[in-house]
């Protein structure tokens, strides 16, 4: 309810004019989304024959899957897809486990030195990613780490061009703390304290209490950190020159540009924005809510 | 237990509970973060062994420079003013080593010259602050009326949330890439359907080869991808704005334009001053979208803050330079929340 | 086995500031305690400390004649019912039930018999498998001291169980309370701002004011021979009326008093104490309960005043009086006449010397009636 509702008192055209509104500014929203799925099933010449017309956005003439079978067939997508969904999952994972248990600490345990953390903490949140990334990026280049030579695993200098590179540095994050942490501020101390007497451990109260208590913040940050992690761009584009670890987004952009044809690229595209909107289709509610968790505070 | 050996044991339960969690905050943010700034003091490239030399104040230097030279006309062909070649003024004066033209105006009947160490630093300084000025208020003011709108009461308004919410999960590359197709001067829909809302009137724009028009529609493009985002955190500000101040200002007399600037504007405050903090810091780290569509062309007319740091620091291998460019970036953010942060603290008072 | 608490000087500091200071009680096997007291006078971390939550900061706490200071809340065994009921919204109620024996790796068979004990004891069978979210209050309330009661506890410690249910359902609780202590004969104590409660629930009530006990006793002890006008005025609803003593003389032994506001000719109020009593400095307060009172005309009454509010409560009817003299309005439980008196009526207040609490400047009780 808001300004643009009177309620029981709100006007025929008022109405009809809020409904055509949205629906025009529904298929803004949508368009490009249309563009990208129709011209995947298009040979470059249906693409340009339709592009003056509503004809760009509706499957009409001739209908090929050929850029599918091009692009699966041709070149690593899914070599790149694997890639992509190793990076997200372990870095969504570990980075759960990871940040609520330094969030637990925080925000239910009793440490010397407790608050200046917390409030460091806060500190980190201001640094974006952008300004870090060159001094990390070197520091990456030299840290030593492991990799597979000739089928054996020999001691590298250098984490460039791994799949760790590209989820080590993520798997810790300020904001997933800071959200874990303004949650469990908010779950009564009553719970622990029944479950001290219960005769819990400090991370049995984590594990049976806390954690199933705090869904929605798991939620959160699963979805927050995954969106992050699966459409990133700017790290591994500086870090993974080469193609054995190169996640999807960083393919996509290489494809884009070594190919003219049209169809190919929106078939990629489609490809990889599938994943993400079905995934986003299925858990909409959640989407919604971690946005609004992600804004409440700042 | 006695209390001290409990006190120990808790001790040693939180250390191993938060232990993960500050190593990778200090190894991967604390430490490159502090690096940053020793880094803009060196001369530290990539690779080369030989490098990492204490330099001083040089990195800064040569970002930040700027000087400018005033020439008279000198008598030309047809009458018309012609002016000697500004590099050859510049050569000539020991003052100006190591400047470059940046951009140049008349001033009554004399041309003046700015001059930069690093022109294209300051043509991206620029260029990311236009950007910024453009999609702050067009993403936020988007975000704003689709929160009303889905806000209305209307039926079906949680479908289409969603719907205006979606491009935000989709991946800059991809929708960089699909509007790269629509911008397109010959083929895109956007010319295409510009030529037919003006009946032909309005030519062809060649949208991302213009350097007039490029940023302009990038940020246009940013403004679509991202408005859903902002849209639902301003949902959540208007539902806390309690119904009661709505009927009160109803059975005080007010209308629907009324109500909503003497109640839900004053009820949003704190949200819009956040979103449009968050916007703009977003806005300042402008990269992915240049990066795809025009690689900072044409004529660095599309080249940010960002994409230089990554340009120079790590393409061209000057981790030094890139971190000098990167440093600034973090105090124009530092700026701007400090800003934000006087301007909450007036408000509540 | 219902288990003995010993309380020895038991001392609380936070940050330099005393919570409490130095409180000493026993609990016998089996007692119900109640610690009872206006909010901020401790008796939450009193209760916090036997539990265990609290450190002890100096003092020492015993469970049947050992020391527990040191330990764990768990090694306590004892049960606790929140405020809040702190029961955890993710398990189902036996699943609340059985947590902590389930923390003890008790084997599942045994584990779900007690469970099962516990729920029936409580009338909870059928609510087995619902989630807290699902329960009614009174439900979530009997839920959480069925936790408490599973694991055969030391002792139960009860924090303001049911300052969170309305009005009908707490005395029903109330009721259910003591019902269950009678049944189990465990050793309790009870935390509650409410001094009803206290009175209902209590073997023996622990008065408490700004981390000092003000009076330990059973709860009619308290109320007929309250130890200090804290006390007095704690216990009891409508309070006691204190009335302004202006002077104190003996005669042949006995301590005739005359109150601010009485006049040369009203006699002077014999008591049954002797008058060193009184010594000390300031004023002395004669303390009378409100059905200890009665209403007659002003002439010739020993106070006179205007009735400033009538509270009509069904089974009693309650007259407030304006009185010179009076620190706070005068309560006055009306008998037969209650339907004639109305607010602004000049009155008389006339009551019987023999049930009259004298209080010397100190506070300290000199005079209760005698039983």
């Amino acid at each position: 309810m808001s300004v643009l509702s009177t309620g029981r008192h709100q006007s025929v055209s008022l109405r009809f004019a809020l409904y055509a509104l949205m629906l025009l500014l529904a298929l803004v929203f949508v368009f490009p989304f249309l563009f990208m799925l129709t011209a995947s099933f298009r040979t470059n010449e249906q693409i340009f024959a339709h592009s003056g017309s509503i004809g760009a956005f509706v499957p009409t003439g001739e209908l090929t899957t050929a850029n599918y079978a091009y692009v699966l067939g041709n070149g690593n997508i899914l070599h790149f897809f694997l890639n992509s969904v190793i990076i997200t999952t372990l870095t969504v994972g570990l980075g759960l486990i990871v940040n609520s248990l330094a969030a637990f600490s925080l925000a239910r345990l009793q440490w010397r030195g407790r608050e200046a953390v917390a409030s460091l903490l806060v500190v980190l949140l201001v640094i974006p990613f952008e300004a870090i990334s060159v001094p990390l990026m070197l520091l990456v280049a030299h840290l030593p780490g492991l990799g597979f030579e000739a089928g054996r695993l020999v001691l590298t200098r250098s984490w460039l061009n791994t799949l760790y590179v590209q989820i080590l540095p993520f798997v810790a994050n300020a904001f997933s703390i800071y959200l874990f942490y303004q949650f469990f501020r908010s779950i009564p101390k009553d719970f622990d304290e029944a479950a001290y007497i219960d005769g819990a451990t400090p991370l049995q109260v984590y594990r049976h209490v806390i954690v199933p208590s705090s869904k929605p913040v798991f939620a959160t940050v699963s979805i927050l950190q995954g969106l992050a992690m699966w459409n990133q761009y700017l790290w591994p584009v500086i870090t993974v020159p080469g193609e054995s670890a190169r996640p999807l987004m960083v393919g996509m952009q290489q494809f884009f540009g070594h190919t003219t044809e049209w169809g190919n690229v929106m078939a990629y595209a489609t490809i990889i924005t599938v994943p993400v909107l079905a995934a986003f289709v299925i858990f909409q509610r959640w989407f919604v809510r971690s946005v609004i968790g992600s804004g409440v505070k700042g | 237990m006695t209390q001290s050996r409990k006190r120990a044991y808790g001790r040693r339960i939180a250390l191993l509970s938060s232990g993960p969690a500050l190593f990778g905050l200090t190894l991967f943010l604390i430490i490159p973060f502090l690096l940053a700034f020793a880094l803009t003091f060196t001369d530290q490239r990539l690779v080369a062994t030989d490098s990492g030399r204490f330099v001083g104040w040089r990195n800064y230097e040569r970002l930040l420079s700027i000087s400018y030279v005033v020439q008279d006309p000198q008598p030309g062909v047809q009458g018309k003013p012609a002016f000697a070649r500004v590099r050859d003024v510049t050569r000539a004066d020991p003052v100006h080593r190591g400047f470059r033209p940046f951009s140049d105006f008349s001033w009554g009947q004399k041309r003046v010259t700015i001059l930069a160490k690093d022109p294209v630093f300051l043509e991206s300084l620029l260029n990311t602050f236009g950007f910024a000025l453009m999609v702050v208020p067009l993403q936020c003011a988007m975000a704003l009326a689709l929160a009303l709108l889905v806000n209305a009461g209307l039926r079906g308004q949680t479908f289409l949330r969603a719907v205006y919410f979606s491009p935000v999960v989709m991946s800059m590359v991809v929708v960089s890439i699909v509007w790269t197709f629509l911008f397109d001067r010959d083929l895109g829909s956007i010319n295409k359907l510009l030529s037919l809302l003006s009946l032909g009137t309005i030519g062809p724009v060649n949208w991302l080869g213009g350097r007039a028009t490029a940023m302009p529609a990038i940020a246009l493009m940013s403004a679509w991808q991202g408005a859903g985002f902002q849209m639902l955190i301003f949902l959540a500000g208007l539902q806390g704005i309690s119904q009661e101040l709505y009927d009160a200002a109803r059975i005080d007399g007010a209308t629907a334009w009324q109500r909503f600037w003497n109640v839900t504007i004053p009820g949003l405050r704190q949200t819009i001053a956040f979103v449009l903090v968050v916007t703009a810091i977003a806005a300042l780290g402008l990269f992915t979208q240049v990066d795809v569509m025009t690689q900072g062309g044409p004529q660095n007319g599309t080249s940010t803050v960002m994409f230089h740091a990554i340009q120079r620091g790590v393409r061209e291998e000057n981790i030094a330079y890139g971190s000098t460019v990167a440093v600034v970036y973090f105090a124009i953010i530092t700026l701007l929340i400090l800003a934000q942060q006087a301007l909450q603290r007036r408000w509540s008072k | 086995m219902p288990a003995s608490l010993e309380l020895r000087d038991i001392h609380k500091e936070y940050g330099g500031r005393q919570i409490i200071k130095g409180v000493s009680l026993t609990v016998a096997p089996s007692e119900f305690l109640v610690l009872v007291g206006p909010s901020g006078c401790g008796k939450s971390t009193l209760l916090r400390m036997i539990a265990g939550l609290e450190e002890i900061s100096s003092g020492d706490l015993l469970f049947d004649g050992e020391r527990v200071n040191d330990w764990d809340p768990a090694r306590r065994r004892i049960g606790m019912v929140f405020q809040s009921y702190a029961l955890y919204p993710h398990m189902t109620v036996a699943e609340n039930v059985g947590f902590s024996l389930k923390l003890a790796k008790m084997p599942r068979a045994e584990r779900q018999q007690r469970v099962d004990d516990a729920l029936r004891t409580l009338q909870l069978e059928e609510l087995h498998d619902n989630k807290p979210s699902q329960l009614s209050g009174g439900q979530r309330q009997r839920v959480a001291i069925g936790r408490a009661i599973v694991r055969n506890p030391n002792a139960f410690l009860f924090d303001e169980p049911l300052s969170n249910l309305d009005a009908s359902l707490r005395i029903q609780m109330r009721m259910e309370i003591s019902r269950l202590h009678q049944r189990l004969r465990n050793t309790v104590v009870y935390v509650t701002h409410d001094q009803v409660e206290a009175m209902t629930l209590a073997d023996r009530i622990v008065v408490l004011e700004g981390g000092v006990i003000r009076q330990i006793g059973a709860p009619l002890d308290l109320y007929e021979r309250p130890a200090n006008r804290f006390v007095a005025g704690f216990i009891g609803t409508p309070t006691m009326a204190f009335l302004q003593v202006a002077r104190c003389e003996e005669t042949s032994g006995r301590l005739a008093v005359k109150l601010v506001g009485q006049d040369e000719h009203t006699p002077l109020l014999e008591l049954d104490t002797v008058a060193s009593a009184t010594r000390g400095e300031g004023p002395v307060t004669l303390g009378i309960r409100p059905e200890h009172c009665r209403l007659t005309a002003p002439d010739g009454a020993m106070l006179a005043g205007t009735v400033a509010m009538v509270e009509r409560l069904g089974a009693d009817t309650f007259a407030f009086l304006d009185l010179p003299g009076a620190e706070d309005t005068v309560a006055v439980r009306l008998g037969e006449d209650a339907s004639r008196i109305a607010v602004g009526d000049r009155v008389g207040l006339q009551f019987d010397a023999e049930k009259a609490h004298l209080f010397d400047a100190g506070g300290i009780a000199v005079r209760s009636p005698a039983r």
